[in-house]
């Protein structure tokens, strides 16, 4: 089983197939429950899902007691969002097999996703209360607005529109609106974070030494971008620095944030999230020396802990050390190779430092199997990359290269972003039978358009018109645009001799510039 | 607040946080071998998370020296601000659960530094005793002695299931020699 995971995670679909064949083929396993699942499901990422269903539905009834079983016949149900068979499925596998997380996991996924229906009766609410307030009415909006916060006290907007229903006029009334929230959900987040916002003096102190205390104790990672917001307030930065500085000193000493008897004594990893805001505080004051400082700190106290590695790496960036940045990147791409966001953060600080190579490589880790990095690159999820790509170039003074990364990113973009966009299915085919070489027809317009009118009805065409319009104020052309324009600037004020000529400039570009 | 303590696989993936945690728990280094085969240990080899942080690990391997059949623990260590806080605890339980659950080893045991107080008043506490004392066992560290900590097993007098006992047996014939520094 452990190499049909393996496989699936890889995405080495073929492999896993051919696994699932060998085994299969033994007579005596001809009929292997576990096998034929897997054989399933691998077959449904190959989106052969009728198969996939007789393979899972076999292996199920050959094998009613395996906990993989069963979860698998969840997984497929899930992507069929039949959420409800799928969560039954997921807690007959857990029947089978009580703690194992990755059915926990999934599971509680799910449910997650089921609230939606409880969503929906919100959204009634949401829009009686729209109309109470724009009529005026404001203590039946208010009333609305308790009951919305009563069922969700983390949406920030029904706390704005509560204000606005019962408009306090000091900053004691304003605060008790958020008080008596509190008092029926001690736990809820936003209560208490957005009076930090309106509040000021020794009344800010004390709110923001509470609800810092909170989150550094449960270690919430994210709790230095909620609190930039409040950054452009002198006042509160010198505060906030003043009392985490407090806790590090507090915490080193008597393990608790204050020295005092009624201070409780903190888990180990409350000095390890300390050090971790105070270098992200540090960073944002551009201190980058303290920054190191306490970031190191935080890698001496749990080395094994991957974000300390991305901030560290960000410190570097911002004090224009690219190479220790991006290495930073790869040290922590290397503690969990299986995580998406810092795979793609390594690729793009590896960019920045200008190795082109060792980016494409680290990216080709999640593309998919069998196809070139670079093709697979050429999907709308990495058109990023592309770009990042070319700017590294142009950096690298490979003025040819990154023209060239800039005009394929105009040709893939022109394939891809009809896709985006909302548009009919025979515009889209219109655009799959020019195919390739759609930006040169783009240029040959007469044809383009005498072919649309007579494949096209006038409304699809005029559709096509509007999308045309729009295509290239995507941000992604804009930046290759952006990087072009800079290239074709420098090269006509620096234009190419032998001497400087340090890359080879595609000739057929460059003419085209400047002919 | 409640801390959540929780041990999980080591995977390709998450290798490099093993070695990590061995670099800065222990004194000795691992060769690429042994991290080659954690992989494939399976419930013998499991990282600790403390609040979905990896703190603590432990790798074993099964022994079948002295027509004896044993566990041995390759290395148990936890983070240092996260000691005394149960996580070795959970790590040495997971383990004997899985010896007692197979009910056919005759012994676990280990090598410490003579000097490493805190894991001899840890594995005593599970009843481990010190069997012997070799001398100059370590190549590059000081003190090069080492004892030898074991804890002795009764074998269950259950029947063990037919397909146990050709796994076992097969393991017994696969089963790695002992390449410690
Ligand atoms: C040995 C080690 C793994 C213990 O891990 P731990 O998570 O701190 O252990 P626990 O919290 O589960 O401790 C369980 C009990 O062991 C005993 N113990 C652990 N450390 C002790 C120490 N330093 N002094 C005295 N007793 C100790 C205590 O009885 C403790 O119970 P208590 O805390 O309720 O008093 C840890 O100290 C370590 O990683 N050391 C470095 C690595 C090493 O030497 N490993 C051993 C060789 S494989």
């Amino acid at each position: 089983m452990y190499i049909f995971q393996k496989c699936y995670e890889h995405k080495q679909y073929k492999n896993g197939l051919k696994f699932a064949k060998q085994i299969l083929s033994n007579p005596k396993f001809h009929e292997h429950g576990e096998t034929l699942v897997m054989k399933g499901l691998i077959l449904n990422c190959l989106g052969r899902k009728e198969e996939a269903y007789e393979h899972v539905k076999r292996g199920l009834r050959n094998d009613l007691q395996s906990h993989v079983c069963w979860h698998v016949y969840g997984l497929l149900q899930r992507s069929d969002k039949n959420y409800d068979e799928a969560i039954t499925c997921y807690k007959n596998a857990l029947k089978r097999d009580r703690d194992n997380i990755q059915i926990l996991r999934d599971l509680s996924l799910l449910q997650i996703q089921m609230r939606d229906l409880e969503g929906y009766r919100c959204s009634v609410l949401e829009a009686k209360g729209e109309l109470f307030l724009a009529l005026g009415r404001t203590s039946d909006a208010a009333k609305i607005y308790r009951e919305l916060l009563q069922r969700n006290p983390e949406n920030r907007s029904y706390y704005g529109a509560l204000e606005k229903a019962l408009q306090p006029s000091t900053v004691d009334e304003r605060l008790r609106i958020y008080q008596e929230i509190r008092e029926k959900f001690p736990k809820a987040i936003l209560p208490q974070r957005i009076p930090l916002d309106f509040l000021s003096g020794k009344q800010f102190e004390q709110a923001v030494d509470a609800y810092l205390q909170v989150s550094l104790t449960k270690g919430v990672p994210p709790l230095f971008v909620d609190l930039k917001p409040l950054f452009k307030d002198k006042e509160k930065v010198q505060a906030i620095e003043r009392l985490v500085m407090g806790y590090c000193d507090s915490l080193k000493q008597t393990g608790k944030f204050h020295d005092t008897e009624d201070s409780p004594v903190q888990p180990a990893s409350s000095l390890l999230w300390v050090y971790y805001f105070l270098a992200q505080l540090f960073d944002y004051l551009s201190q980058s020396t303290k920054a190191l400082h306490y970031i190191d700190a935080a890698i001496e106290h749990t080395p094994t802990l991957i974000e300390l590695f991305v901030v560290k790496g960000k410190i570097y960036k911002h004090a224009r050390d690219l190479t220790s940045a991006y290495k930073c990147l790869e040290e922590a791409q290397g503690l969990d190779t299986a995580d998406r966001y810092v795979n793609s953060k390594c690729a793009k600080y590896m960019l920045r430092a200008g190795l082109i190579k060792e980016a494409e490589e680290i990216c080709s880790k999640f593309t998919r199997e069998g196809v070139p990095a670079m093709e697979n690159l050429n999907e709308m999820q990495c058109m990023w990359f592309q770009n990042e790509c070319a700017q590294a170039y142009r950096k690298l003074a490979k003025y040819g290269e990154a023209l060239k990364k800039c005009h394929e990113i105009d040709r893939v973009l022109l394939q891809i972003l009809p896709s985006c966009f909302n548009i009919g299915g025979l515009v889209k085919e219109c655009y799959i039978s020019f195919g390739q070489h759609f930006s040169e027809i783009l240029e040959d317009q007469f044809d383009f358009h005498t072919y649309c009118l007579r494949k096209l009805t006038l409304r699809s065409y005029v559709g096509l018109l509007r999308l045309e319009d729009v295509l290239r104020s995507h941000e992604f052309y804009f930046r290759a645009a952006r990087c072009a324009i800079e290239v074709y600037l420098h090269l006509h004020d620096h234009p190419l001799t032998e001497e400087n000529g340090i890359d080879r400039i595609d000739l057929v570009v460059y003419k085209r510039a400047f002919a | 607040m409640r801390v959540k303590i929780e041990l999980g696989d080591v995977t390709p993936h998450n290798i490099k946080q093993l070695k990590r945690l061995n670099q800065v728990v222990f004194p000795v280094s691992y060769n690429d071998k042994f991290y080659k085969d954690v992989l494939e240990a399976g419930e013998l080899a499991k990282l600790a998370y403390y609040n979905d942080i990896v703190v603590g690990a432990v790798c074993c391997r099964i022994d079948t020296s002295e027509n004896q059949r044993k566990l041995y623990i390759m290395t148990l260590g936890c983070l240092a601000p996260y000691r005394r806080q149960g996580i070795g605890t959970k790590m040495l339980e997971h383990i004997m659960n899985f010896v007692q659950k197979d009910g056919n080893f005759d012994n676990i045991f280990l090598h410490v530094q003579v000097n490493n107080e805190s894991a001899i008043e840890f594995y005593k506490k599970f009843g481990f005793e010190i069997v012997e004392t070799k001398e100059h066992y370590y190549k590059r560290i000081e003190p090069a002695d080492a004892h030898v900590l074991q804890k002795n097993l009764k074998k269950s007098a259950e029947p063990v299931h037919e397909d146990v006992r050709k796994k076992n047996r097969n393991e017994r014939v696969n089963g790695v020699k002992e390449s410690e520094p």
